[in-house]
């Protein structure tokens, strides 16, 4: 793949320059290696720092949502999966399609920066690609309103619901004893909540003290309630992104619950990509069939 | 509400909350009483406007609180008082059923049924059944918060 910044930071350095855009979120070279962080520009001198390498793997379409109400237009940088979390956002109506101009980038896979420095590769030819690009099914965005370089062929992959064919096929205590272990771990940082495009509920069910979902103190039933609630509120609407599994610092296989729910989703109910469409029916809980599976007779 | 007991002093007996709505399920366990059909008394009713009213985060707080099995009882599909309410309910119970599996805890503790208000018969054979399912898996320490 070609290095697309010269033309990103053109197509920016245009964008801000002709009033078209109030601001610019793209990436921009960390001071390590192994990091591309956010970058956030409303000065067209700046877009100089605009880089797209393979370690701006951060989806930054949630920090639209910082910005709902301000009447701001911004311009965006997206990737495949990132653009998913765009329609995302923009079909649960957080954001308008006009306040957002949209710069599509096709992208190969992008790699980890805690995969980079847990691997003590030296340079980025050695770190494998990260746990998320993977599995994807959408390497080229699904909305834009410009796009720079070629489009990528979706890599033939392998069952995306190995993981959780694995996990179903355990007994219901050794499912229980995997799951606990595993949310044992949890901070409750909300970290997944936060960077998730489908988590965009101006006041969220968490946050709110009376009544109270979560108590304060962190314990295990209270994990596995949070990562639930979290999970079905998601139903339906997860774009498989991976965000949330990649930011969680205790590493929590967060989108093996997602991934099941996809799963389910697409047996009971018909085949469903969340997402993919921004001109499509409500998400599979948001509606109905009166010829849905009937076991509660 | 708590609903725990020191469940080493006395023999077990299950807990079960039952989510009932208000239009059918509950006019169910009203004439089920009127007629005085014999039913056991493990079940507790919680009158909700609608089977499609039941939030699964209520579900997880009941588990959380130390119940052994939950019930949701609504209006036959296409007999909902709000027309649409348990439809919504049944895709949402199909799927969290699924989940309940899918994280160890067996998805027979957490039932679901249609119970029109004719239908006073049915709620207590339901009820009798749930009990004995129930009875038959044990008492439950999946999700229980054992801090309060």
């Amino acid at each position: 793949m070609s290095d697309p910044s010269g033309e990103m930071r053109e197509l920016a350095k245009k964008l801000l320059e002709n009033g078209e855009v109030d601001r610019i979120i793209g990436w921009e070279k960390g001071n390590l290696w192994y990091q591309s962080p956010p970058l956030f520009i409303t000065r067209a001198e700046e877009t100089d720092r605009l880089v797209f390498d393979d370690f701006a793997i951060n989806s930054l379409v949630t920090y639209l949502l910082d910005e709902r109400d301000s009447g701001k237009k911004t311009g965006i940088f997206v990737k495949g999966c990132d653009s998913r979390g765009l329609v995302r956002i923009l079909q649960d109506k957080q954001i308008a399609r006009e306040s957002v101009y949209v710069i599509g980038l096709p992208c190969s896979g992008k790699k980890d920066p805690r995969q980079a420095l847990s691997s003590g590769a030296s340079e980025s030819s050695q770190v494998p690609p990260a746990a998320k690009c993977e599995e994807c099914l959408y390497p080229n965005p699904v909305i834009y309103d410009v796009i720079i370089g070629e489009a990528v062929e979706a890599k033939a992959k392998g069952d995306r619901f190995a993981a959780v064919k694995e996990i179903e096929a355990k007994t219901a205590d050794e499912k229980y004893a995997y799951w606990t272990s595993q949310y044992s771990k949890c901070l409750r940082c909300l970290a997944c909540r936060n960077v998730c495009p489908a988590c965009n509920c101006r006041e969220c069910a968490f946050d709110i003290s009376k009544p109270r979902i979560l108590a304060k103190e962190n314990n295990l039933s209270h994990n596995m309630v949070y990562h639930l609630t979290r999970a079905f509120h998601a139903a339906g609407r997860c774009v498989e992104c991976g965000e949330c599994e990649r930011v969680c610092p205790m590493g929590i296989p967060i989108m093996q619950l997602n991934k099941k729910i996809i799963k389910e989703i697409n047996d009971l109910f018909g085949p469903y990509e969340a997402g993919v469409k921004l001109d499509e029916t409500p998400p599979p809980l948001g509606t109905y069939q009166t010829s849905d599976p009937e076991e509660f007779m | 509400m708590s609903v725990k007991s020191s469940d080493a002093q006395e023999a077990w007996e299950p807990k079960i909350l039952a989510f009932c709505c208000n239009w059918c399920s509950y006019a169910g366990a009203d004439l089920a009483g009127l007629n005085r059909t014999q039913q056991p008394p493990n079940v507790r009713i919680i009158r909700v406007p609608c089977s499609g009213r039941v939030d699964p985060q209520f579900i997880m707080r009941a588990f959380q609180d130390g119940v052994d099995g939950v019930l949701v009882a609504g209006c036959h599909p296409g007999d909902c008082h709000y027309s649409t309410g348990n439809f919504f309910a049944r895709r949402r119970f199909l799927l969290f059923q699924r989940i309940f599996d899918y994280i160890g805890i067996d998805p027979g503790r957490l039932q679901n049924r249609w119970i029109s208000g004719a239908e006073g018969d049915k709620f207590a054979a339901t009820v009798s059944k749930v009990t004995e399912d129930i009875r038959a898996l044990g008492p439950n320490r999946k999700l229980r918060d054992e801090h309060e």
